[in-house]
């Protein structure tokens, strides 16, 4: 039988007083900085959500990138550019963020491009249409807004504060999407048209970014204890999305793909149909339309700018 | 911020951190060259004594110099920066901002920096640097007007 030695044991009770600290730091609503004390689990399990956004930010930027050079009008373009500059503005804030946790770039960036790291899987779908791009500001980066504020209150400092400056430019993003919806909506019919049919398309994936119904998760209640996971009700925030959006898509004249969708009187919530979810974890897990495309876009981009890479390493000496 | 030197930091951080028409000025500093502490850490430890340094804290004139302060006023804040000091070691600086800026509420962080390390912008870049965010309004949320326009619809087309 193992035995302890005096001096393990003396460990244990030091490690566990700084974990009792470090948990009533938090409970306090302070946050922790670069360089704290904080159990290896923190670390990685924010290393892990932090990488995995920044990815989703970078990788977020290849659906709407793709109608840059056939956006309708100047103005668009310019507007197209400034949001997707904005995702690589975000994507560049939270790797920075993972970086001060002790992971380097390019330790993330290979998890990415081999395939071991994840990323936001509603960009795995195609952009069909002009329409698109506004469906994704409005509905997608809706849904990232009301997923990603609570976020605003992680406890870890870095991560907390570039949510602040993201949410702040995704505002940003919902109402470029949203104008470029109204104005297709209450076009000719075939603009009308095209809209509803991205409505159709990104619906239920947008839906699935809220996460799997609630319940599923073993990691919840420490992660919620230690800050990490903000909110616990995944279905709460999605039937708050729901409510928010489907009268003014019907206020547009746009229908939504669910024979299901009813109103309910007594709660005033918007019912829906239930949710794919073999779709959400093919999609999860690589087989969605546009995971392998949007893979090799990425690893082109890494190999063809190794030259920028090997020019800043030789100019640095 | 990653960059090969200030200058590309500056410029990286610009592109990074202000595309927005709110900035005037823009500050770099590596990030080895920050003595920080928290308001925990000062309680627990003391300070070293004047012209020791401090782990993780390359920068040591052992001359006077100016430093410039930043505290956080309360652990959700960010750092502002609060005044300068005239310091041989970053300790020294510190124990002095302690005297001078810490008023009746603690705060929760302290950052002091060697002044001759910070590269700030220059007041004659400032036109060519960020002045150009200044026309592009399309990137605010203030530019859409999509309230007007949803009650627009509304009307003209009887939205349910």
């Amino acid at each position: 039988m193992f035995e302890k030695t005096a001096e393990s044991v003396q460990e244990e009770s030091s490690e566990a007083e700084k974990l009792r600290l470090f948990e009533a730091r938090i409970a306090r609503g302070e946050k922790i900085e670069p360089g704290d004390w904080m159990p290896a689990e923190y670390r990685r399990q924010l290393i892990r959500m932090i990488s995995q956004h920044a990815h989703s930010e970078i990788v977020g930027m290849l659906p709407e990138g793709a109608w840059i050079t056939r956006a309708p009008s100047l103005r668009r373009k310019m507007i197209l550019l400034a949001k997707v500059q904005d995702e690589a503005g975000h994507g560049q804030y939270l790797y920075h963020a993972a970086e001060t946790l002790g992971i380097s770039r390019e330790e993330m960036l290979a998890a990415l491009l081999e395939g071991r790291a994840k990323y936001a899987s509603v960009f795995n779908y195609p952009t069909l249409t002009w329409a698109d791009v506004g469906v994704i500001g409005y509905l997608v980066d809706f849904a990232a807004i009301l997923n990603q504020t609570m976020l605003a209150r992680c406890s870890y400092g870095p991560y907390a504060r570039a949510m602040v400056r993201i949410c702040a430019e995704e505002n940003f993003h919902k109402k470029q999407g949203q104008d470029i919806v109204i104005h297709l909506a209450s076009g000719t019919s075939s603009q009308k048209a095209m809209v509803q049919d991205a409505i159709n398309r990104w619906w239920w994936p947008t839906l699935m970014m809220f996460g799997p119904h609630d319940g599923e998760s073993p990691n919840t209640p420490v992660l919620v204890r230690w800050g990490i996971k903000t909110r616990t009700n995944n279905d709460e925030l999605r039937q708050s999305f729901v409510n928010q959006i489907v009268p003014e898509l019907h206020s547009l004249g746009l229908s939504l793909p669910d024979p299901s969708l009813h109103y309910n009187k007594a709660t005033g919530d918007w019912i829906i149909g239930e949710i794919d979810w073999d779709e959400f974890w093919r999609v999860i897990n690589g087989h969605g339309p546009c995971n392998q495309e949007r893979m090799e876009a990425r690893r082109r981009a890494h190999e063809e700018g190794a030259w920028v890479r090997e020019a800043l390493s030789a100019y640095n000496g | 911020m990653h960059a090969s030197d200030p200058e590309m930091a500056l410029l990286n951080a610009r592109d990074v951190f202000v595309r927005r028409p709110e900035c005037t000025s823009l500050w770099v500093v590596l990030a080895d060259a920050i003595f920080s502490k928290t308001a925990q850490e000062l309680e627990e430890q003391e300070l070293g004594d004047k012209g020791l340094g401090d782990e993780g804290v390359k920068e040591e004139s052992g001359e006077v110099e100016n430093y410039y302060i930043f505290y956080k006023p309360k652990p959700t804040g960010t750092q502002t920066l609060v005044g300068e000091v005239p310091a041989a070691a970053p300790v020294e600086a510190l124990r002095l901002a302690l005297e001078r800026f810490s008023g009746d509420k603690p705060p929760s962080a302290w950052w002091v920096l060697p002044a001759r390390r910070v590269l700030v912008s220059s007041p004659d870049d400032i036109e060519s640097m960020f002045a150009p965010a200044q026309d592009k309004k399309f990137r605010l949320s203030t530019d859409f007007h999509t309230l007007t326009e949803m009650r627009r619809v509304k009307s003209e087309f009887g939205g349910q």
